[in-house]
Order: C-alpha cells, then sequence, then structure tokens
C-alpha cells in the first residue's frame, strides 16, 4: 500500500532548483533511503513532506489526499527527526520530551507513559533529569528522535540523524531505526553515509542535483553496474601522474584519489593488475596493497554523476 | 499545544539563565541600593527631613537706609503729598517698627517656623561656601535697600518692590523648595498687611480722617507686628502638592523597576529568532503549532516575566530598603498594564528580529534605546528636574508612564489619578501588538533548508 506518494515536484529558490522534477512513493512499512550528496536537495524534500514548505509546482499525496492543499492531514501522523538537533539545551531531556509531547496534544497520563516507552527506546531513561547541554553528541541525537516518537507516527522523516556521532551511538540509532520498522513505521531515511543507507533501506533513491538519479532495492541499483568492480590501490607514495596514467588503460572506466588512496572502476577485475602495475612503475610510485571489492551504492553513484557521494 | 505550553516552556528557559537573571533580577536590586544610598540628598522621607539649615545674607545696610528713609521723609516725593505733623508721626513710627525685628524675631523666630528652620547670618561669600559644602540647604539674600523700602511700605501710601532672593543646591532640591516657600509667604503676609494699610490710608484721605490715621500709627505699627508674630506661615510637612513625601529608596526602587523591565521585552525580542536558529520553531510549525500561537506564547512569556521581575523588586525593596510602594492593589493594577506594555513592545522586537535575521536589533535595544528610554523616563534623574519637553516625553515611555503612576500611588493619589498613565500602557500594548501580528503575518522562508541545500545548487 502506498503511504506516500511524491509527484513531479519541484522547488525552485530565487535562483536556485533545490528539487528538479522529482516522482516517488513511499509503500506502508518500508523503510525508504533518500542518498545523496551535501546539496543534492534530500532535506529540501523533506521539507516539503513536512509541510514546512510548499513546492513551486507538483503533488504530495498522503494515503492519497494532498498535503500541499491540505497540511493537516499528516500533520499528526508525521515524526520528523531534523538533521539539527532542535532541542531546548537549558532543558532537562525530561522537559523536552514534555513539550514536544504537548506539541502533538499529549498530556497527563498518557504523555507520561509515552516519555517512559520512548526514553526506552532511545536509551534515556536515566538520563532524563539532566540538561540537554550536558548531554553528549550522540545522546542529543537520541534524544533528537525520541522527541519525534512520542506521538506514534505512522511515517517517521529522519534527516541525516547521525551526522557527527560516534560510532557506538550511529549503531545505536541505525538498530533503533530497524526496530521502529519492525513494529510498523514507515521511515523516510536520508543520508549521505552509502553504508547506512545500505544497512537500513529495503529501498533507495539517489538524488543529486535537486533530481532522483536512480531509484530501487540495493541489489537492483547496484545491478546498473553490473560486472564493474572497484579496486582500491595503496602507495607508500604515489606521484601526480599515476592517476591519469591509470586512467589510460583501455579497460579502466574511471579513477579518483580519495584519502590516500587511489579507486579504480573497471569491468576486468582479474586481468587488470599486470596493467596497471606496468603503468605504476613508469612513475615514481610504489604500490603497498591492492584490494578489489565488491560493488556497493558509492560505486553505482560514481557510476551515474561521475563524482564521490562525499565531494 | 496550548499557548500555556509555550509560555512556561519560554519561562522555564529564562529562569535557567544565569546570565539574563543576574541582569534582569540581580542588577536593579543592586543598582537601587547604590542609587538610592547616593542620591539620597535629593530626596527626603519622614525620618529623614529634620531642620533645614539656611543662610541669611543682609546686602543692606541698616543705619544708611534708615537715614534715607528719615531724608526722603522730609524731602522727597513723599514730604509733598503728607503734611509735616503727620510726617513726624511716620518719623516717630520708624523708631517704633524694626524690620530687622519683623523679619528676624517676629517671622523666622517664630515657634512654627523654628521647627523646620535654622539660620545663621552671614557675608555673601561665606554662604556661597556652605551652600556648595551642602552644610546649608539655601541662601536667603535680603537685597540692598530691604530696610528703606519695607519702611517705605509700611508707612507711606507708597509702595517698593522688594525681592529676597533663595539660592538653592540642586542636590537638595526638597528642602530648597521648602525655603522658597517659606519665604514666598513671608512676601505675601507683607503684601497682605500693606494692601490693608494702604486701603486704609486712601479712605482716611477720602473721608478726610487721614488726620485720626497718622495720630494712631502706633496701633497701625503695633498691628504690623502682631499680625507677623500671629500670621505665621502654614507649613505642613508634605511633599508636592500636599502628599505624602517620597524617600530615594521608594524612587529608586519605582524607577529601577520601571527601567529594567525593558530588559524582559529585549531578552523576549531574541526568543523567536532564537527559536528559528535552534530548528524548534520549524519542529513546531511541523507538528502542526500554529505561528500565531508561538507568537502569544512569547507574549506571555514577556508579561509574566515582566511580572516576576516587578514583584522580587517590590518585595525586595518593601522588605529591606523600606521603600513604600502605596497602595498595593494599585500598585498591582500598574504592575499588569505595565508587563502587558513591556510584552507587546518585546513582541515586535521578537517579530522584527525574527524579519531581519540577526540580532544587532535587539543588542542596539538593550545598550541604547533602553538607556535613553530610562533618561527621558525619570529612572536616572527624577523627573521633575528635568526640562519641561523631556517630562512630556516620558509620558510616551512604557517606563516613563510607569514610574509616574507609581510615583503618584507613592505619594498617596487614588487611581482616578493616574488613569490617563494606565489609559496609555494599555494603548500602547494594544499597538505594538496590532503592529507585531501586521508584520509577522507574512510566512517566510525557513533557512533550515537553503542553508543545507541552497547553497550547493547550480543556479537556475
Amino acid at each position: 500500500m502506498t503511504l506516500l506518494e511524491i509527484r513531479n515536484l519541484k522547488k525552485y529558490f530565487k535562483n536556485v532548483k533545490a528539487v528538479d522534477d522529482i516522482s516517488f512513493r513511499v509503500n506502508k512499512g518500508e523503510i525508504f533511503g533518500l542518498l545523496g550528496p551535501n546539496g543534492a536537495g534530500k532535506s529540501t524534500t523533506i521539507s516539503m513532506i513536512s509541510t514546512l514548505i510548499k513546492p513551486t509546482s507538483g503533488e504530495i499525496l498522503y494515503k492519497g489526499e494532498s498535503i500541499v492543499k491540505k497540511p493537516s492531514i499528516i500533520q499528526k501522523k508525521l515524526g520528523v527527526v531534523p538533521q539539527d538537533i532542535a532541542l531546548y539545551p537549558d532543558l532537562t531531556g525530561y522537559n523536552n520530551l514534555k513539550f514536544w509531547g504537548h506539541s502533538y496534544g499529549l498530556r497527563g497520563k498518557l504523555l507520561n507513559k509515552r516519555i517512559d516507552e520512548v526514553s526506552e527506546i532511545i536509551g534515556l531513561k536515566d538520563k532524563l533529569k539532566k540538561k540537554v547541554n550536558e548531554y553528549s553528541g550522540g545522546m542529543k541525537r537520541r534524544l533528537n528522535i525520541g522527541a519525534a516518537l512520542l506521538h506514534k507516527p505512522e511515517l517517521l522523516i529522519m534527516d541525516e540523524p547521525t551526522v557527527g556521532i560516534d560510532p557506538q551511538s550511529r549503531n545505536h540509532i541505525l538498530d533503533t531505526v530497524l526496530k521502529l520498522n519492525k513494529q510498523g513505521m514507515t521511515i523516510i531515511y536520508t543520508s549521505h553515509y552509502m553504508e547506512e543507507v545500505e544497512y537500513v533501506c529495503s529501498r533507495i533513491s539517489i538524488m543529486d542535483n535537486g533530481k532522483i538519479i536512480a531509484m530501487g532495492t540495493k541489489d537492483e541499483l547496484i545491478d546498473i553496474i553490473k560486472g564493474q568492480k572497484k579496486i582500491s590501490l595503496k602507495f607508500d607514495e604515489f606521484s601526480e601522474d599515476v592517476v591519469e596514467k591509470i586512467k589510460g588503460i583501455e579497460s579502466v572506466k574511471d579513477a579518483y584519489i580519495l584519502d590516500d588512496e587511489i579507486i579504480i572502476s573497471t569491468e576486468n577485475g582479474e586481468t587488470i593488475f599486470k596493467d596497471i602495475i606496468t603503468e605504476v612503475s613508469t612513475t615514481n610510485s610504489s604500490i603497498t596493497s591492492i584490494d578489489i571489492q565488491k560493488p556497493n551504492l558509492e560505486t553505482v553513484f560514481l557510476h551515474l554523476t561521475g563524482k564521490s557521494l562525499r565531494d | 499545544m496550548r499557548v500555556l505550553d509555550i509560555a512556561i516552556k519560554d519561562l522555564r528557559l529564562m529562569l535557567s539563565d544565569k546570565k539574563a537573571l543576574a541582569i534582569m533580577i540581580m542588577m536593579p536590586i543592586i543598582l537601587t541600593s547604590i542609587l538610592s544610598f547616593a542620591l539620597g540628598g535629593t530626596f527626603t522621607s519622614e525620618d529623614s527631613i529634620g531642620k533645614t539649615k539656611i543662610a541669611v545674607v543682609k546686602k543692606y545696610n541698616i543705619a544708611t537706609e534708615i537715614e534715607d528713609f528719615r531724608y526722603s521723609l522730609s524731602n522727597g516725593i513723599v514730604s509733598e503729598n503728607i503734611s509735616k505733623s503727620d510726617l513726624e508721626k511716620i518719623s516717630k513710627g520708624v523708631e517704633e517698627l524694626s524690620i530687622e525685628k519683623i523679619f528676624f524675631k517676629d517671622f523666622l523666630d517664630n515657634k512654627d517656623i523654628k521647627e523646620f528652620l535654622e539660620y545663621e547670618i552671614v557675608r555673601e561669600d561665606e554662604a556661597l561656601k556652605l551652600l556648595n559644602s551642602k552644610k546649608i540647604s539655601a541662601i536667603v539674600i535680603l537685597p540692598e535697600n530691604f530696610i528703606y523700602d519695607m519702611y517705605t511700605n509700611f508707612l507711606t501710601p507708597f509702595r517698593n518692590k522688594v525681592e529676597i532672593k533663595v539660592i538653592t543646591h540642586p542636590d537638595m532640591n526638597f528642602k530648597g523648595r521648602i525655603v522658597n516657600g517659606i519665604m514666598e509667604s513671608f512676601t505675601d503676609m507683607t503684601s497682605t498687611l500693606i494692601v490693608g494699610k494702604n486701603v486704609l490710608i486712601e479712605t482716611a484721605l477720602e473721608e478726610d480722617v487721614i488726620d485720626k490715621v497718622f495720630n494712631n500709627m502706633n496701633d497701625v505699627i503695633d498691628d504690623i507686628t502682631v499680625n507677623l508674630s500671629n500670621n505665621s506661615p502654614e507649613i505642613v510637612y508634605e511633599s508636592l502638592n500636599g502628599r505624602n513625601p517620597i524617600s530615594s529608596f521608594s524612587y529608586y526602587s519605582a524607577a529601577m523597576t520601571s527601567m529594567f523591565i525593558l530588559f524582559s521585552a529585549g531578552y523576549g525580542g531574541k526568543s523567536l529568532l532564537e527559536e528559528k536558529d535552534n530548528i524548534t520553531y520549524q519542529r513546531m510549525i511541523i507538528a502542526g503549532v500554529s505561528r500565531w500561537k508561538i507568537l502569544v506564547g512569547k507574549f506571555f512569556t514577556i508579561l509574566a516575566f515582566t511580572l516576576i521581575q516587578i514583584f522580587v523588586m517590590v518585595t525586595f525593596s518593601t522588605f529591606v530598603l523600606k521603600a513604600n510602594w502605596g497602595n498595593i492593589y494599585i500598585v498591582t493594577i500598574i504592575s499588569i498594564l505595565a508587563a502587558f506594555a513591556v510584552a507587546g513592545l518585546g513582541t515586535l522586537i521578537a517579530v522584527l528580529t525574527y524579519k531581519v535575521g540577526n540580532y544587532k536589533m535587539t543588542n542596539i535595544f538593550e545598550s541604547g534605546i533602553i538607556q535613553v528610554m530610562a533618561f527621558v523616563g525619570g529612572s536616572f534623574i527624577p523627573i521633575d528636574v528635568l526640562p519641561k519637553f523631556i517630562r512630556f516625553l516620558s509620558n510616551l515611555t512604557i517606563n516613563g508612564l510607569a514610574l509616574n503612576s507609581y510615583f503618584r500611588i507613592m505619594m498617596g493619589y487614588g487611581i482616578g489619578e493616574i488613569l490617563k498613565y494606565l489609559a496609555l500602557l494599555v494603548l500602547i500594548g494594544i499597538g505594538l501588538m496590532f503592529i507585531s501580528i501586521y508584520l509577522f503575518r507574512e510566512k517566510e522562508r525557513y533557512y533550515y533548508v537553503e542553508r543545507v541545500d541552497a547553497e550547493n545548487y547550480e543556479t537556475a
């Protein structure tokens, strides 16, 4: 069953095409991922679904009804976890949850019960008496999620919920997302971290420059680049011309520097090594390791846009 | 969500902000205490009135002036209009009527006046030194020809102008006004006697019984001295217009309260943009909370915080500084209406700051405009010593209206006397709220989105 449908959605700011004619559907009970680099249009799309801003054109339907015309249809059914920590740092965790509970019309015993349940889910039950400004980054992120769960939303939108936190908190959040989904919650998850989207999302839409450039399950997306492989080369040191030399090899589709590695995209993973070593030996570079990686969403994105997700 | 939920949350935030509490609660308490002690001399209270010390400067020469008067009796215009025998009787009157006795013994040493005034006769330069060092509250200067003119006024049908000059110290404004009043009462009383005497003489001339009047010159002189002795000016120690005096503690408690409630408007003025910056504003909108509820929530937050400020100040000043605020019910009404106006101002600042998108406006308001309003409104210097134009302007400021209202209630006026100030406070509050609503009616773009996305997009 389609819970949310986006039809030809556009959002133009003065001289910027933030979202440029996108369409997709989110089915009830799925985790739908929006993957794309910073500035791809993910947050603008989410802001329109959240009724925070009106689209320039297009339609957003929630259970078949237009929320562009009638925002109240979705407002009480929707939980939004903003990318920024939208909390009051000088209030305690409890008072923050209480306030956001009030914002969804919860009061009295029901509110206290929900604060109890939510604080259990986010793992902050014994930390609620502390002021938020005494929380770690990860705890703030978790409370930020908790504030969106109080009213048991049908649809939860999470906008980059793991930005800037430690791996332990990230894992906790990702597990929470899966747990909530198991309980029947539909989730839209945006991130520029390919691994997160791969881990939690059942269907993924890849965005770039305000457009959706690919959409499907993880396997469907990887099928786009069927047969392609990713090779990473590590060097003691490498000269500037080595990337150009590698790009010159016939079966290499692309090569670029990522941190201290050179990443190569190719359709010929087995026989290419000889050519690579020959080309590298003509430069002042010395390889320390070669690693063949399976294709992933990063490779797909690279294939589709010619740039890295981290660009 | 209820407006009350927003207001309670905002109030919790305000009360947890130690810096804000220091500025808005502790500062007025400290400043009131300092100013009340430092500038106490400008005011007075029931306990601190005591005797007013003055210096009297005689600029006349008594012997010369009596001689001059006698000379004018025999040679001047007086001699042309009065018969010789009558002139002799007047001359005799000079011996029996002592002007200095009338001023010093009969008037200044009068029992009633002595309760309030203590004088010493000094040279003018010494008197100025005493006044500058605040050892006396005023100088009374008896002018040249004082004796001559007074004799002329009392004993002849003519009248010369006698001007007694009073110099006061600006720091002892209240006592200075008392001295002025006493001196005015002296001239008023002597004028009454002189007018009465002139009427008597004119009537006697018309009835051709002037001889009888001059034959009874002794009785006339006696009447003058008896009158001056018995009719001392009525001195009731009350403040302006016969109301309760106000101590510096009372005045500055009200003055600082009226000033510092403006900081609530400044503080509350930041809150809307802060919500937007923290994305909590957007989060409320997403939750379906009306932006009008958010705005009204800010209004009530500022209103409630202002009332807390006033409550703390009134309680502290009453119990610690022994300030007398007057009728507490009327003070409560003034406080609620002043808080209402401050809330209107704070809401307007909040909307403007939100629309502009930075905190420059609130910073200018807090660091500049409040100071100007405080000065104009009489929070630094009592308004009655400021020029008339500024006194007019004070009625256009919230703190000025609040202070004027508190001030009058402290003096013992009823609510009827301050209705115009209260009405203005209500009008200001409503007016500012209307402007806020008008300016807030347009929906805006949320830079939450712009900041994240727009900067990175290709241009359309």
